[in-house]
């Protein structure tokens, strides 16, 4: 054999390890191995004992909800409030987002970054809330009055989709705004005609997300007392009542099903526009029912805005900002606030580990087969999408109920709620990501003879980490926020705290624990965008 | 094909030649007939058999086929993953074994310096060789190779064909390669089989035929 290249020989190459990388993975696994130290799993009783009875009652009833016709009535009704409180937070979302994405986008201040800024650490505050604590706070000022429901889910929402519109217009290429402003039109009219229709399609699609979530969170709503199917089931759990609660349980799937699958089929039609000049019709008519539904939910509900201005609510906000100044700072509740942040920190890594396994493990087979399959995959297939709707279709604080009748409270049951909520969604997206990963290089190690596992290893695993941690990082943050919502429920972590404070109206103590809550979901998001810069 | 055989396969774009070789490596199930690749029929292999044979057997694409996030070595290494348990596979992300080999090998490539980057920080015609490499670390008997040279000059492009017809021939094999290139074919393979519309429309010892002739075949195929 000839020399290839005829040079002198260079010193041999060193493996120099990414120790950034490194650090973080290992600081990964530490903390998971220190979240498990944590859960008592090792240390201590997690079952409950007195509740298996129980259990067995409420499985059984299962098979036999409770259909007389009195009360289907009732969970239709429900079931009609809840929906209107998801259409109408959303629609106030929307509208604040659009309104708030002009203070808070790049465009508008230009070179000037305090503005900016000013309104970006202003939309963090709504955004480190949970919609089950404005609803719990809500209740407080407004007492039992359909705008809590609305607010509950406006507030946070408007700040989060103020910040993702204003991302939206900040990431539409310059070029045809620029253009327009040196032909001399002025910044809103350019904004409209070389930013807005860019970015149109990614605004529609996040409107309708954002009402596929809200869904979900009117149903949660509920169980912190704003009225619909989620007040329905906490009625029936609290009265024992297992045939009412798995009728409300079943109606709420549903519900939150059919939320999921027309969602995502409105977005899919707005990321993949049909050619031709004509409107989608499927599209057209989306738009137009949303809006139906959000006069009908007015009216249903019977919202009025004089609740809003009445006297009465003034001095109800009166008392309480004057009742909640300070913040109580006494020793005690600071250590039991230090104590429930940190089970909250276990709870939500316990809860990502679980999920991410039990996703990478299910992700084969959630996904669809790039090549024809025999029926028994198929149908295999066809089982695990299926289960993992079903996961993700059951709202976290419910999953939570159930569990405290088989574990005492602590981080576990609160862990292992979120987890299967989590393993739901996360399943589905690694199963997509698995999907759309690039075929070749596995089935080029398939052509060379390489074994089942050697192929996983080295064909889909390098391009598949990435993105699967990335999402597992991003899941991490939305669970930090629902830890505090199973807590309200008596499942462990801080929203323990904050539901023992509000009932006791203990504002200073309740200020403490919404100051700590904020802080501990601005640290997991710092921590889970660095990581994630990491990865990249 | 013969042992010792090296065999140029030329034709137009959707001629059939990719498909040719996803057939002899087993990826492409055969609509009609049979083969025998290294004396067995893919079609009948299940499971280990096939995967044994599958290693005997070596494909270079045009370099699509390698991870892009994995480093240089990893990307060689996969070469010969048929014959590493799934633990050594595992392992070796962590800490790179055999790593004298690989080295060798990227050497004849020109690209020892490179071992430990990430795949994806190299150029096209960087990463090609590295699916040489990949090849060599293999050691197959029977050698695929989907436009080898595509993204390499001239001069590289040369030695490619060489290393693909001494790996192939060396150890009593054969080299099949689908080249765009007539020139390159005639002086690297003995024989040359032309496809058109998925049928054999030429076949000649190399000597026999000239630049101009095979030009004239691409042009008959457009």
């Amino acid at each position: 054999m000839t020399a290839v290249l005829e040079r002198p020989a260079p010193p041999a190459p060193r493996l120099r390890r990414d120790r950034r990388r490194w650090a973080w993975g290992l600081g990964a696994l530490a903390l998971v191995g220190w979240a498990l130290a944590g859960s008592g799993l090792f240390t201590g009783p997690v079952l409950n004992p007195a509740g298996t009875g129980q259990v067995g009652r409420f499985l059984g009833a299962a098979v036999r909800p409770e259909l007389g016709a009195e009360f289907l009535g009732v969970v239709a009704g429900s079931t009609l409030v809840t929906v209107a409180y998801a259409v109408l937070g959303a629609g106030l979302a929307v509208l604040i987002g659009a309104l708030g994405a002009v203070p808070a986008s790049r465009t508008t201040w230009g070179r000037r970054r305090t503005g900016w800024l000013l309104t970006r650490g202003g939309l963090a505050l709504p955004r480190g809330l949970h919609e089950a604590v404005w609803g719990l706070l809500l209740v407080n000022v407004l007492g039992l009055d359909p705008w809590v429901g609305v607010l509950a889910i406006a507030v946070p929402y408007g700040a989060i989709t103020a910040k993702v519109f204003a991302d939206l217009l900040d990431e539409v290429p310059r070029g045809a705004y620029r253009a327009l402003l040196a032909a001399g039109a002025g910044r809103g009219t350019a904004a409209l005609y070389g930013l807005l229709p860019a970015a149109a399609g990614g605004l529609l699609s996040y409107s309708f997300y954002r009402l596929e979530c809200a869904v979900r969170s009117a149903v949660v709503l509920g169980l912190v007392g704003a009225g619909g199917l989620g007040y329905q089931l906490a009625l029936s759990f609290t009265s024992l009542r297992w045939e009412q609660v798995w009728t409300t349980v079943y109606a709420l799937a549903l519900l939150c099903l059919v939320a999921d699958v027309a969602g995502r089929a409105v977005r899919r039609r707005v990321a993949a526009p049909r050619p031709g000049p004509q409107r989608d019709p499927v599209l057209t008519g989306a738009v137009l029912a949303v809006l139906a539904l959000t006069g009908w939910a007015v009216w249903y509900l019977a919202l009025s805005p004089a609740a809003l201005v009445s006297e009465r609510t003034r001095e109800q906000v009166a008392w309480v900002a004057s009742a909640a100044w300070p913040p109580a700072t006494d020793g005690d509740l600071l250590a039991a606030v230090w104590a429930a942040s940190v089970e909250t920190v276990r709870m939500s890594v316990l809860a990502v580990a679980f999920a991410t396994t039990g996703a990478v493990a299910l992700a084969g087979l959630a996904a669809r087969p790039g090549r024809p399959a025999g029926p028994g995959r198929a149908a295999l297939g066809v089982l695990t999408r299926v289960g993992l709707l079903l996961l993700r279709a059951v709202p976290p604080p419910v999953w939570a109920l159930v569990l405290l009748f088989v574990l005492l409270p602590g981080v576990l049951p609160g862990a292992l709620a979120l987890g299967v909520y989590t393993l739901g969604v996360l399943g589905r997206l690694v199963g997509e990501a698995v999907e759309e990963a690039d075929r070749r290089p596995g089935e080029a190690l398939r052509a060379a003879g390489a074994p089942p596992a050697a192929r996983w290893l080295y064909g889909s695993v390098p391009a598949l980490a990435g993105p699967v941690l990335a999402l597992a990082l991003y899941r991490w943050e939305v669970v930090v926020r629902d830890t505090v919502l199973v807590g309200l429920l008596g499942a462990g972590g801080i929203g323990v705290l904050l539901s023992a404070a509000t009932s006791s109206f203990d504002w200073p103590a309740v200020t403490t624990v919404l100051v700590a809550i904020v802080l501990l979901t601005v640290a997991v998001d710092l921590v889970g965008a660095r990581a994630r810069a990491a990865l990249r | 094909m013969a042992a010792g055989e090296r065999v140029a396969v030329v034709g137009a774009s959707g001629a059939g030649k990719s498909t040719l070789l996803g057939v002899l490596n087993g990826s492409v199930p055969p609509t009609a007939g049979s083969v025998r690749v290294l004396g067995h029929d893919p079609a009948t292999l299940r499971g280990r058999e096939l995967r044994r044979l599958r290693a005997r057997t070596g494909t270079v694409h045009q370099h699509l086929e390698l991870a892009g996030q994995l480093r240089v070595v990893h990307n060689v290494n996969a070469g010969r993953l048929a014959s590493w348990s799934a633990a050594r596979a595992a392992w070796s992300l962590v800490r790179p074994q055999g790593t004298g080999d690989v080295l060798g090998a990227l050497a004849r490539v020109g690209l020892a310096d490179r071992a430990y980057e990430r795949t994806d920080r190299l150029s096209g015609g960087q990463r090609q060789r590295v699916a040489l490499a990949r090849l060599l670390v293999q050691r197959p008997e029977l050698v695929l190779a989907d436009e080898p040279a595509s993204a390499l000059d001239p001069a590289l492009a040369d030695t490619a064909l060489a290393l693909l017809g001494e790996l192939a021939t060396g150890r009593g094999g054969a080299l099949l390669a689908c080249l765009h290139d007539p020139a390159l074919a005639l002086r690297h393979c003995d024989r040359v089989v032309g496809l058109v519309d998925g049928r054999v429309a030429l076949d000649a010892p190399a000597h026999a035929l000239t630049v101009a002739e095979l030009e004239g075949f691409y042009g008959v195929s457009r």
